[in-house]
């Protein structure tokens, strides 16, 4: 999908999500709307402007430079020596980061906190091959130790322990 | 006033203030350093532990890691020419330059010089403005809060990076957002659809972890960590000659310390662009403009003395109004409501003795930073390459389990991970996610200084109050100016199209 019809399709849903903004607020009483539901007309008249101008002109001049610094022309910065680490197309690498948010959510919710923690960290260096195997082990135990010791120990937080811990116990 | 400064300093001499502003600096100059992580990430992270502790000592733990990433930053920009964040883009058209002619301890040395003497002006300014605005902040009421509310919504999108029109969308969002939960006036569940989790709301400093924190990291996964790496020349400068550039180019340092200030109390204009102002004003007041961007030291002093200046001039609006100008001063209101401290009048009454503590960190912070920094420096000028892999896996855990720790619910790790998604969404879509933080945190103050508003003045409490109702005149107006400036220039560029052959 172009990014232009990217944009079309992100104005959309906000639109959407405005729509039952305005929806939702005809249960509140009239105080408890006073705020809400303005905005949220006013989040349509916006979105509905930017998805108009967006296809038919540009937004982006509306911009006013509240410092307008006559500027001498910039030299050009020399381009470092940089090295990617990874290159995938950008829709796998964009999955594979959401993917990572969701397997991050549900290793907290069945293992917990602090075994999340240091699975995690061990299996993302493994994986990536940032490191060998028994210093991915050590970066990972060092991480785990440390947040224990602070929020378990300083902190004196009761942490979760996750859907198996029944198991375990 | 002055049982308030000395007050403001004692309550950093206890051994907790000390202690958090000492693993403030470390903490902050670490994340600096690391490309890819700037200082709203750092802050985000540390709000988890922003409560239980003396309110001084948080704050010292706070804006002593932001100050320091403000260096940090400066140190990958001179080494490498990879900013650590957009601020410190200007740092590499002069900074990279003077390590490839071996004067790397120079540059790090000058530039850290530069930051702690803007720094301790930023301070100054600060302090300077409590006595002036205080009569003007303790003669506004409720009405007039309200409309310098919707006046910082406004203005920072209109000045601001990016679409206007996306702008004002996201802190339309972020004050929507803030909404969910029980409302205090009405007691009324809002968009919490029965769920007993959403009727305590969205916590702010979970939605700032996962808004500035998550996403970034998936950004740096997106994009692939970058691994900068830079050929070693032998070094010909030492430490001593940047500290003295510094102290030979006084005058760059206070003029560009002064625009610091300007630039952090407009609100919206952030640093990158401080930085750029800061360069340029260099440039043209320099009787040799044309060693520019081949390794002049004054190109390294006037940004880094800019941005440390920034932070004072920042930190006005946000103590004084309740207005802050940008994302990290949005994060510094997350903390003050964490800590059960209200900016505006009572800020400047009741915790005048919080806000002298503030300057007193920012001088000190920045003394800390300046004094470690020229400390490491000469480790730095050889280090030949930095790797932020680490951080990936090290930062998304701590995100979680401080997202935990914040209230001790696991359904906050599911906020985190959705703000973090939304957040990485708006960045790619360009709705300032800046914007939305704003909105998130002047909901508060909009939606109780309506209803004080009304229960003291009727419904039209506007026409009772004749600067309640010019500042909306003004808010207006500054809403309009883009339009008005757009419409004219089209009307020019039609004029100019008819009368040309």
């Amino acid at each position: 999908m172009s990014r232009h019809a990217q944009e079309n399709v992100a104005s959309v849903l906000l639109l959407a999500v405005f729509i039952g903004i305005i929806w939702l607020c005809q249960d509140f009483g009239p105080r408890a709307r006073m705020i809400p539901l303005p905005l949220a007309v006013a989040g349509i008249v916006l979105t509905l402007i930017q998805l108009v101008w967006h296809n038919f002109g540009s937004t982006e001049e509306l911009q006013i430079d509240m410092i307008s610094v006559e500027a001498p022309e910039m030299p050009a910065v020399e381009a470092p020596l940089e090295r990617i680490t990874q290159k995938k197309s950008a829709w796998r690498s964009e999955s594979g980061a959401y993917g990572m948010v969701a397997i991050l959510v549900a290793m907290v919710f069945i293992l917990g906190l602090m075994p999340t923690a240091f699975l995690f960290t061990a299996g993302y260096f493994l994986l990536t091959g940032y490191c060998r195997p028994w210093q991915s082990l050590l970066y990972a135990g060092l991480l785990t130790g440390s947040m224990y010791l602070l929020f378990v120990v300083a902190l004196q937080m009761q942490m979760y322990h996750g859907l198996l811990a029944p198991l375990f116990s | 006033m002055i049982d308030a400064i000395s007050a403001g300093l004692l309550a950093l001499l206890t051994p907790q203030a000390v202690l958090f502003l000492f693993l403030g600096v470390i903490y902050g100059l670490v994340i600096g350093i690391l490309p890819g992580l700037g200082g709203v990430v750092a802050m985000a992270l540390l709000l988890p532990f922003t409560y239980g502790f003396e309110t001084a000592a948080t704050l010292a733990l706070l804006l002593g890691a932001h100050i320091a990433t403000i260096w940090g930053d400066s140190v990958t920009s001179i080494l490498y020419s990879v900013p650590g964040s957009a601020k410190g883009l200007a740092l590499c058209f002069d900074g990279y330059p003077m390590t490839k002619k071996g004067q790397a301890k120079r540059a790090l040395a000058a530039s850290a010089t530069g930051a702690l003497f803007g720094g301790i002006i930023g301070a100054f300014f600060l302090a300077l403005c409590i006595p002036l605005i205080r009569p003007v902040i303790l003669a506004l009421g409720p009405s007039e809060y309200l409309i310098m509310a919707l006046w910082g919504l406004t203005v920072i999108a209109t000045f601001g990076e990016g679409s206007l029109m996306k702008g004002l969308t996201a802190s339309v969002l972020g004050v929507l957002v803030a909404f969910v939960g029980m409302d205090v006036v009405t007691a009324t569940p809002r968009f919490t659809f029965g769920s007993d989790f959403l009727m305590d709301g969205i916590s702010f400093p979970v939605a700032m972890i996962g808004l500035f924190a998550v996403s970034e990291m998936m950004k740096l996964t997106i994009k692939g960590v970058p691994i900068v790496d830079r050929t070693l020349v032998k070094e010909e400068s030492t430490v001593m000659e940047g500290i003295k550039d510094a102290i030979t180019h006084r005058w760059l340092v206070v003029r560009s310390s002064i625009l610091g200030l300007w630039i952090g109390v407009l609100p919206g204009v952030g640093a990158t662009v401080a930085g750029l102002a800061a360069y340029a004003q260099a440039v043209q007041t320099s009787k040799t403009p044309e060693r520019f961007g081949k390794g002049a030291v004054e190109g390294v002093i006037a940004p880094d003395a800019t941005m440390g200046a920034n932070e004072g001039g920042g930190l006005m609006p946000t103590l004084a109004f309740g207005i802050p100008g940008g994302e990290s001063m949005a994060i510094l209101l997350v903390a003050f409501m964490g800590l059960g401290v209200v900016p505006g009048p009572d800020m400047l009454t009741k915790n005048l003795d919080l806000v002298f503590s503030m300057v007193w960190i920012i001088v000190i912070a920045n003394i800390a930073v300046t004094i470690i920094g020229l400390g490491i420096t000469p480790w730095l000028a050889r280090l030949p390459s930095l790797q932020a892999n680490l951080m990936v896996p090290i930062v998304l855990s701590v995100c979680f389990v401080g997202a935990y720790a914040t209230r001790g619910h696991i359904e906050d790790v599911i906020v985190a991970a959705v703000f973090g998604v939304v957040g990485y969404l708006m960045d790619k879509y360009r709705y300032s996610r800046a914007n939305f933080v704003i909105g998130m945190v002047l909901a508060v103050m909009i939606e109780r200084n309506l209803h004080i508003s009304m229960t003291l003045y009727g419904n039209d409490f506007l026409l009772d109050r004749p600067i309640a109702l010019a500042m909306l005149m003004f808010v207006l107006i500054t809403a309009a100016l883009p339009f008005i400036r757009n419409w004219r220039r089209k009307k020019r560029q039609l004029a100019s199209g008819v009368t040309a052959p």
